[in-house]
């Protein structure tokens, strides 16, 4: 017998298997009572972490923290990717001026900013906004750009003949067309500015958020508040990313199916 | 084009524009890069990034590709493990820094690790969706020749599956290095990116800016070196 042909409920039981086994063998190495007791926190105490912290409200203020953060990178940083990925699709002088400015920084490591940010603008609040913002720009210009230069010139021949003035072209034609492009960079920036934001809090540790919690729950030794904070960023980074593609989804609700 | 760019910072910087504590001309980087290569410092540093990027990488990419094909090829195998598989991949790979600092330290082994962990995922996603993808008719001829399992995944397997796996491999490389240079900023003595936390702290701008171009520069190679070797190995393709 495959699984291929087993019912559903054998396969969802069998997917369980590795998970539970997991937690038990955790459970075990915590409760073993020696030195290997201080990292695994036995699971009760994780369930305990998790109470305190809905009921203290830190939870909430963490994820909304790290949540707005990468909002603000995403709308800024995303936004200033579109506009120039815009910008140098539609004119060769202009991509001819910044590309190799724009794919310098590109190729330094996200986080190998940070020190420079740091001794700028001082390892805080502003150094954390500047590498989420730098997150979600890369992504949205690079894809807008290529949505843009690529778009089909039967389409604009079409403009032409229509008369369109340039604004026209822009939102009747161009706009419309590089949406798909321009939809899976702002995707992208999502998961990036999301990664950022922690990544940040991780690395500098202030401001409030996740990582700052994971930094200073490793400081305090506390692995079951450390569990309790990755179990919530993996939960709100699948569903945000589960809403952002329902919101393209309705959004290129016109094009075929197929793509 | 950059030549002008390169001008120009140099010119704001001569001229006082920007004072040395907050802009060091290009000069002032090279001549810097200079120094740290004749000391035998950015060696050192750039020695151990790529050492502990190698031996994670290679781990990672090891047992990505084990777990990537045996996803693919056991339907068993990806009942029990896809979900878990899953679930840990949900978690950006850095909110896993502060949970294996508590398991292992801050030393070789932690950071060895999380490179590991960085590729691991891109390979292991590559190799499954690479795998599923070869053509059933394929492994039908396979049946029909009788070919031994090494058969299989050197003439059937491998071929067909290389193209995706070294993108896989491509991705995971570059990855693991972000990462990397992330965590050398939090918990090093050597390597690039604690290289620029020292700058930081010392206030050394031109350390700082030469350890962003030396990693910048490095991040490039890797992504160059890769596609290169991709073009090379997929060229039987077009022809």
């Amino acid at each position: 017998m495959s699984a291929a042909s087993s019912p559903k409920s054998v396969r969802i039981a069998v997917g369980l298997l590795a998970p539970v086994l997991l937690l038990a063998w955790w459970q075990l190495q915590a409760t073993a009572g020696d030195a290997r007791s201080l990292a695994f926190a036995p699971l009760g105490s994780v369930g305990a972490a998790f109470v305190e912290q809905v009921e203290s409200g830190a939870l909430v203020f963490d994820a909304v923290a790290t949540l707005s953060r990468s909002l603000f990178g995403l709308i800024i940083g995303g936004g200033i990717g579109i506009a120039l990925g815009v910008a140098t699709g539609l004119s060769r002088p202009l991509d001819r001026l910044l590309g190799p400015l724009l794919h310098g920084v590109r190729q330094v490591p996200l986080m190998g900013w940070l020190p420079l940010l740091g001794l700028w603008i001082g390892a805080g609040e502003g150094s954390q906004l500047v590498i989420v913002c730098l997150s979600a720009f890369f992504p949205a210009m690079l894809n807008t750009h290529a949505g843009v230069a690529n778009v089909e010139t039967r389409l604009l021949e079409v403009g032409r003949i229509y008369g369109f003035t340039p604004l026209q072209r822009f939102r009747r034609i161009l706009l419309p067309a590089a949406m798909p492009m321009i939809l899976t960079g702002l995707t992208q920036a999502l998961a990036f500015t999301w990664i950022a934001a922690i990544g940040t809090e991780i690395l500098l540790g202030t401001g409030g958020g996740l990582g700052v919690t994971l930094q200073n729950a490793q400081m305090q030794q506390r692995m079951d508040l450390i569990l309790v904070t990755i179990l919530v960023t993996a939960v709100i980074g699948f569903a945000v990313n589960q809403l952002f593609l329902a919101l393209r989804h309705h959004l290129l609700r016109w094009q075929p199916k197929s793509l | 084009m950059p030549l002008t760019l390169l001008a120009l910072w140099q010119i704001a910087c001569t001229s006082g524009f920007f004072p040395p504590q907050v802009l060091v001309p290009p000069s002032g980087v090279l001549s810097e890069l200079l120094a740290l290569g004749r000391s035998g410092e950015l060696q050192r540093h750039v020695g151990e990034s790529l050492g502990r990027l190698g031996v994670g990488f290679v781990i990672g990419a090891l047992v990505g590709l084990a777990v990537g094909a045996a996803l693919a090829l056991s339907r068993w195998t990806e009942a029990a493990l896809s979900p878990l598989f899953l679930g840990l991949w949900q978690v950006p790979v850095i909110a896993f820094v502060p949970m294996l600092v508590m398991f292992l330290g801050i030393e070789e082994r932690f950071k060895i690790t999380v490179v590991a962990v960085a590729a691991f995922f891109p390979v292991a996603l590559a190799t499954f969706d690479a795998v599923r993808g070869v053509p059933r008719a394929w492994l039908e001829v396979s049946k029909v020749y009788r070919l031994t399992l090494p058969q299989l995944i050197r003439r059937i397997l491998i071929p067909a599956t290389i193209p995706a796996i070294l993108t896989g491999l491509r991705v995971a490389i570059t990855r693991a290095w972000l990462v990397l240079v992330a965590v050398e900023l939090l918990a090093a003595d050597s390597g690039i990116g604690q290289m620029m936390e020292m700058g930081r702290q010392l206030f050394r701008i031109d350390t700082v800016l030469a350890g962003v171009v030396v990693s910048g520069l490095i991040g490039f190679a890797l992504d160059a070196g890769a596609r290169a070797i991709e073009r090379r190995a997929t060229r039987w393709k077009s022809a």
